[in-house]
């Protein structure tokens, strides 16, 4: 509404002259009866100021009056903006095309303004002055000054009007009826003003229509079109014919007059008789106007609407353009029949049906209530022929039924029907094609044919009228032909035919820039071409256009490629490159490859003048052209989200706890809620993004163009928290997918959203996301939560680095590696230099642990790390650093491994104690004989096979002596190679870390890193045999030990306090070490336990059952293990360690000496007690007598002892005599068996001795425990002993005893007693 | 004799469409997309009847130079044939017959198994026999 009376004060100040015959292409049937006011703003344009005067004035189209008989009159009026004169030649023709009103809108400030005002007032009066009925001038004066009240203002309108006039005075040639209006005036009684301006109309026309009716018919004088005027001149007026002729069209006129005076059932019935009068005269050209005016007649009665719909459709089509086109491309219209176009422009009147008229009433009540109140005031001053009191308020609209009402009661009989309508129409149309000048008229007839069907929903019909339109030979401008296409375009959409509408108005596009023409209007063609994308099926909106993949291609690309070219010459490249990106992007399936690589090429040079972006652009008519992007140039084949590199990737401090259900994994889905679960978690990522780190995100593209395609400022597109996309630049060549990583740092901590990557390439800049992109499985989204800050760190090592990184689990976290060797018992440390790398994040928090590839305990001694000094350094300040020491010491097992049972397999049952002794034996041959040795000894030797026999069938076999071994790397057979002291051994060992600090801390978030370690252990010293020799005190024992030196240097061996050798290279030698025995309370102990275990193990299991020996020998292995340390040196360097002897393994005999023997001596000679290392002094042949005393120090009570007393004499040179019986003699037994020896319990045997010969005797006494078989056997054979147990105590000692009662063992008296006999 | 044969698939997406003048053909195919309101129209107006239904509906519109014939085949596909308007001689049954024909040839199109309905019509078979019928040799 607006834009129209802008263009109508544009064209009125110009005045120009129109073009001869042009039609009205708005005019509608219903327009047959309106009153034609021409209104005009006057003057400088101001058509903000002016609007609501307009608007004022347009709005009294309608009122009823009562004629002079007291009959209401429905008198409407059309105002149009321009009229052209010539149309009012055609006033006889048809009336209603005549002007009979003017009213002029103008705004003055001065004097000489109102006159100018006032003289074009009187000119377009002086143009139109043949038809003029009336004309009124509505004058917008200056503000009153301030010093007039608002009270004033407010008071009557003729008082301000006056107050104008008085100011300004209209020149004296005006003599229009003028109004005035201060600028801010509410104008509130200019509706009554144009209301009075309208009967006034209606009483002049009114009184020509009595005129007419009274004129005799002989009388009348011919009507002539304005193009008949040469045809009849010297014609014989006179004739039969002719005058009916004359009759007719008079008739004819009547009814046109009486259609617009509101006398529609006269006007009806007039049209019929003039249509039968003119018929039978053959005046072909009044016939058609007859038919039309019965048309129009008919039309008013029946589709009273129309009105309405014609005020309103202007703003309908506004809003239609304003929705998606698209989506409502099935159009509805057909449905709902014609009033929806009422309800999609007027929420008020959404209901309005034809049926049902009181509530157009309601529609209409705010025009018409201002109507009527109007009209009421006017009638006082107004006319004087209003006969009653009672109605003297003539017109009133609102409560009597608008006059539509009473068609469904009592329609006229002689009315068209809704389907005659068309027919005579047809009949008007073909009448009018007779002749050429009546084209204008034919045109007006087909349109208003097509309006009226587009009212009775018949499209077909509406094509056909349409269609005719376009055959009609009209001698018309380009202009107009423009005009024409565009209302066909118009009314095509009307009904629904969205792509006959766009033909035409594509058409409409094409002539306003055809060749040849003079001013070639892009614009105009640029807006139609835009307007025609409705019907090609295409959108504005490239997602909506792929979405929707409808219509021609070849049309659609056509149509684009037009548009590009009018967006050029309009010389508006950001529109000709967004066309051309809205091309590429929709059409792109639809082209050839050549077509493709030509408008990529295109593009470029177009984006070359106006980048492209993907903002909306929005153009001066207020069409917004959304953005297009390029999302699939170059093609994206997959996105991939990427981790954080492994040692910086976050970590849960505390691991979560896992379900705590039975099951670890379950195929059993209860209910929906976890599918759904996993779906909306399909773009959920799974790990992290830690803020102010960078991340990653890799993207393969692939480039559909055969030339290369560089794509510059690529970055991420997210959403969500802040986020810092780092651009990147590629050129890809084509058709090779290529990978490229996208880099950014989020900046905030939460969820950020990752929608896609924007790209610049070929001159546009796109945002390309990923729910855009088509084809492909990508979630619309990929969320990824972005935690607190995390520190960094470096870390150094004071070691150097390895040349490989190692192969152990999780090396991805190796951030340096340190590679060190070490001798067997060497330590070293190794300083760790964690540096906090990051700018404002304290480090508070570090926890490490160790990982390698040997066993944890082994591990654990190798490698330790102060941790509460670690803690202590807390926290660590930004740039600060922290040193951490580790200290590594190189463990390794020096007692030689179990040589093995293979080599012995066939000579001994590969007992570990007759393997040692062979090979001790062997190493004694080598010449250490001042070593005392115990090879010598064959009576302890002789009772050893049946006690490893015997101890085979317990532990099952030789090959267990292995699993009691206390080698940490011992699992079975593997332990010993793997971590033997002979070898170089490799460890690996990895020391994580795991560091924390700020708000991840508190988050429970740290990242993890590690430190490879490379240890090489070379081997040192190692101790191939060992052996336990009785020292000479009771309290000590030597531990003999062969040390070999496995370095390649000359060793030194600290191996007592005191006492150092140097071993030469390769070299091994022998060295005793005094030891402390093991103490009784430490055997009992273990016994206790162990034999609490084995309770336990036959209870439950009653196999493999430990023996005692297991334990003792366990408890005496650890008791040397922590005395004896063999510090060694390498002669020459400052490299030395420990060798420790754990893992020994040591034999009955071994762990007897051990151990603090259970029994207790006490040796009595010649009734002094024998001291050791006392010479003790007897005669030959005298009689001594030896007293020896054995209490029972141990918790348990010892069964079956003998009690062995030998005397022989020592040669020292290893040979031991045991053959006296010439040289001594000992009365009573020299075995005394005792068969109980209770806890804490005494016995006391003696003896005499007596020497026959001179010279050094030594008495060997010892108490040998047999186990219980033997024992019996030994009972029995010993008649002379001391009286046997009893079976039934066997039998229950079997039971009762523990088990090491069942091993054989000797306990000496240490040392042996030495008596010197001397000749009397 | 026939200017133009287009064959329009029920989703309105053209199948075929071919012209004795390959310059125009652009121009043909805006003139064939504006008749498709008009056949959807009469597709409507037939729906009421189907036992009744004509498959021919008849010269569509006609311009200066083309007039414009529609035919629906019953499972809405569309044949839209455009018949030089200066050609007075053609009667509308020779344009019936022309649609009977194009009619089967299209039928025996479809017949090929690997075609899948909905693609547009590139068999050189069909082509050949519609450029046949489009000259009048037919």
């Amino acid at each position: 509404m607006r834009a129209a009376v802008g263009l109508m004060l544009s064209h009125g100040a110009g005045g120009m002259e129109p073009a001869m015959s042009r039609p009205d292409y708005e005019q509608s049937a219903l327009h047959h009866s309106c009153l034609l006011v021409l209104l005009r703003g006057v003057g400088p344009s101001r058509a903000r100021v002016l609007q609501r005067a307009f608007d004022k004035v347009r709005r009294v189209n309608h009122i009823r009056v009562n004629d002079s008989s007291g009959h209401p009159r429905s008198i409407w009026i059309r105002f149009v903006h321009d009229h052209p004169v010539e149309h009012n030649d055609w006033g006889d023709f048809q009336t209603h095309r005549r002007l009979l009103g003017l009213i002029t809108i103008g705004k003055f400030d001065s004097q000489t303004e109102l006159n100018e005002l006032c003289r074009q007032h009187e000119s377009l009066k002086v143009r139109y002055g043949s038809t003029l009925y009336e004309s009124r001038a509505i004058f917008f004066g200056p503000d009153e000054p301030p010093l007039e009240t608002i009270g004033e203002v407010l008071g009557p309108p003729t008082a301000v009007g006056r107050r104008l006039q008085d100011e300004f005075t209209t020149p004296s040639n005006f003599k229009a009826q003028a109004f005035f209006y201060r600028e801010q005036d509410s104008c509130a009684d200019l509706e009554a003003r144009i209301g009075d301006f309208a009967s006034a109309l209606f009483w002049v026309l009114e009184s020509r229509r009595l005129e007419r009716s009274r004129e005799k018919a002989d009388k009348v004088s011919l009507l002539l079109a304005p193009f008949e005027k040469r045809d009849f001149v010297g014609l014989d007026m006179e004739s039969r014919n002719n005058r009916k002729r004359c009759v007719g069209r008079v008739m004819k006129n009547l009814a046109d007059l009486s259609l617009q005076a509101g006398l529609v059932d006269d006007a009806l019935s007039l049209y019929h008789n003039a249509n039968e009068t003119l018929r039978s005269v053959g005046d072909s050209l009044w016939v058609g106007a007859t038919e039309e005016g019965l048309c129009a007649a008919s039309a008013m009665l029946l589709y009273p609407q129309m009105r309405e719909t014609e005020t309103l459709h202007r703003n309908s089509s506004l809003q239609e353009a304003g929705t998606s086109p698209l989506k409502n491309i099935p159009d509805k219209w057909r449905a709902s029949d014609a009033t929806k176009k009422v309800s999609a422009s007027d929420a008020t009147a959404s209901n309005v049906d034809s049926c049902q008229p009181q509530q157009r009433v309601t529609s209409n009540s705010s025009s018409c209530s201002s109507v009527s109140s109007l009209v009421t005031t006017a009638t006082n001053s107004s006319a004087s022929d209003t006969p009653t009191t009672s109605s003297s308020s003539t017109s009133t609209i609102s409560v009597t039924p608008i006059p539509g009402h009473q068609r469904n009661g009592d329609l006229p009989g002689n009315i068209l029907k809704a389907e005659e309508i068309t027919n005579y129409y047809r009949k008007a149309i073909i009448n009018y094609s007779k002749y050429r000048h009546a084209a204008t008229i034919e045109t007006e007839a087909a349109l208003k044919a097509s309006r009226i069907c587009i009212e009775q929903n018949r499209p077909l019909d509406v094509a056909m009228f349409l269609q005719n339109i376009l055959y009609i030979n009209l001698s018309m401008s380009e202009a107009e032909r423009v005009k024409r296409f565009e209302v066909i375009t118009d009314l095509y959409q009307q009904i629904g035919y969205q792509r006959k509408a766009a033909f035409f108005q594509r058409l409409a596009a094409l002539k306003h820039v055809q060749q040849g023409s003079q001013a070639p209007d892009w614009n105009q063609s640029y807006r139609l071409m835009l307007g025609s994308f409705t019907g090609y099926r295409l959108c504005l909106d490239p997602l909506e256009v792929i979405e929707n993949a409808a219509g021609w291609p070849a049309l659609q690309i056509d149509l684009v490629q037009t548009l590009i070219t009018a967006a050029r010459r309009l010389g508006h490249s950001a529109l000709a490159t967004r066309h051309m990106t809205f091309l590429l992007q929709t059409q792109w399936d639809n082209m050839s490859p050549t077509e493709q690589s030509e408008m990529a090429v295109q593009l470029q040079n177009l984006s070359a003048q106006c980048e492209g972006s993907p903002v909306p652009l929005v153009l001066d008519n207020g069409t917004v052209i959304p953005p297009a992007n390029l999302t699939d140039l170059p093609y994206c084949l997959d996105l991939q989200v990427k981790d954080l590199p492994a040692h910086l990737r976050p970590q849960r401090i505390k691991v979560a706890k896992a379900d705590s259900g039975p099951f670890l994994f379950t195929p059993i889905h209860f209910n929906s809620v976890d599918r759904r679960d996993q779906k909306k978690d399909k773009n959920k990522i799974a790990f992290q993004w830690v803020q102010n780190d960078l991340s990653e995100v890799t993207v393969r593209l692939r480039n559909p163009l055969p030339f290369e395609l560089a794509v510059t400022d690529m970055r991420l597109l997210t959403n969500g928290v802040v986020f810092e996309s780092l651009p990147q630049t590629l050129v890809l060549q084509p058709h090779v997918p290529t990978y490229v990583a996208l880099h950014g740092t989020p900046i905030e901590t939460g969820q950020l959203d990752l929608q896609g990557y924007s790209t610049h390439t070929l001159g546009v800049k796109s945002n390309c996301r990923l729910k855009h992109m088509r084809g492909r499985s990508f979630p619309p989204n990929y969320v990824v939560d972005v935690i607190p800050a995390l520190p960094r760190i470096s870390v150094k090592t004071s070691l150097p680095q390895t040349a490989t990184f190692s192969n152990m689990n999780s090396a991805d976290i190796v951030v340096t590696s340190a590679s060190l060797t070490l001798y067997n018992g060497e330590s070293s440390s190794c300083t760790i230099t964690i540096t906090n790398e990051s700018a404002t994040l304290p480090l508070e928090h570090i926890e490490f642990s160790i990982n390698s590839n040997v066993e944890q305990e082994l591990q654990q001694k190798i490698f330790r790390i102060d941790e509460e000094a670690i803690k202590a350094n807390l926290p660590v300040p930004p740039q600060g650093t922290i040193e951490i020491i580790l200290d590594v010491y190189a463990e390794a097992d020096f007692v030689c491994p179990q040589p093995p049972a293979s080599l012995h397999s066939g000579a001994a049952p590969g007992d570990y104690g007759a393997a040692s002794l062979t090979h001790y034996s062997s190493v004694s041959t080598s010449g250490h004989a001042s070593l005392p040795s115990r090879v010598g000894s064959p009576h302890q030797r002789r009772n050893e096979p049946k006690n490893s026999s015997f101890r085979s069938t317990i532990s099952g076999g030789p090959p267990s002596l292995a699993a009691l071994s206390l080698q940490p790397g011992g699992g079975g057979g593997v332990g010993p190679s793997s971590l033997g002291s002979q070898y170089n051994q490799h460890i690996e060992a990895q020391v994580r870390f795991k560091y924390s600090g700020g708000e991840a801390l508190t988050a429970g978030y740290c990242r993890q890193c590690a430190v490879s370690f490379n240890l090489e252990l070379l081997p040192s010293a190692q101790i191939t045999s060992w052996d336990v020799l009785p020292a000479e005190i009771a309290s000590q024992f030597y531990l003999v030990l062969d040390i070999s030196n496995l370095t390649a240097q000359e060793m030194s061996l600290n191996y007592t306090d005191t006492k150092n050798i140097l071993i030469e290279a390769k070299e091994s030698c022998r060295v005793p070490i005094p030891v402390d025995r093991c103490s009784l309370e430490k055997v009992v102990a273990a016994r206790a336990a162990e034999v609490a275990e084995n309770l336990e193990r036959e209870l439950c299991f009653r196999t493999q059952l430990l023996s005692f020996n297991d334990a003792l020998s366990k408890l005496c292995s650890i008791h040397i293990a922590e005395r004896v340390k063999i510090n060694w040196l390498l002669t020459g360097t400052d490299i030395q360690g420990i060798a420790s002897l754990r893992g020994i393994v040591l034999s009955q005999s071994m762990v007897d000496l051990t151990a603090v023997s259970p029994l207790e001596w006490a040796i009595s000679f010649q009734d002094t007690l024998v001291q050791p290392h006392n010479e003790i002094v007897c005669t030959v042949g005298q009689r001594s007598l030896l007293s020896i005393q054995l209490a029972n120090q141990s918790l348990q009570p010892l069964r079956n002892l003998v009690l062995s007393i030998k005397f022989y004499q020592d040669y020292l040179n290893g040979m031991e005599n045991y053959n006296l019986e010439t040289r001594v003699a000992i009365s009573g037994p020299n075995r005394i068996a005792i068969p109980l020896l209770e806890k804490n319990e005494q016995k006391k045997h003696t003896c005499s001795v007596i020497f026959f010969t001179p010279g050094r005797f030594k008495a060997s006494i010892e108490c040998i425990s047999n186990p219980q078989k033997q024992s019996e056997q030994s009972a029995s054979l010993l008649t002379r002993s001391c009286p046997a147990e009893t079976e039934t105590v066997g039998q229950s000692v079997m039971f009762s005893s523990s088990y090491d009662e069942q091993q054989a063992h000797v306990w000496k008296l240490i040392p042996p007693i030495e008596v010197t006999v001397v000749e009397q | 004799m026939a200017f133009c044969i287009a064959v329009i698939g029920k989703d309105n997406a053209p199948l075929y469409l071919t012209t004795s003048d390959m310059e125009q053909e652009l121009d043909l195919q805006y003139h064939v997309n504006a008749a498709l309101d008009v056949v959807e129209e009469k597709c409507l107006i037939g729906k009421g009847a189907p036992e009744s239904k004509e498959l021919y509906l008849g010269l569509l519109y006609s311009t200066e130079n083309h007039k414009i014939y529609g035919f629906v085949t019953n499972t809405r596909v569309k044949f839209i044939v455009v018949i030089d308007s200066s050609n007075v001689a053609l009667r509308e049954n020779e344009v019936r017959a022309i649609f009977r024909n194009l009619h089967l040839l299209y039928t025996d199109a479809v017949c090929n198994p690997f075609y899948i309905p909905g693609e547009s019509l590139t068999s050189k078979k069909f082509d050949r026999a519609v450029q046949k019928l489009m000259s009048g040799t037919a």
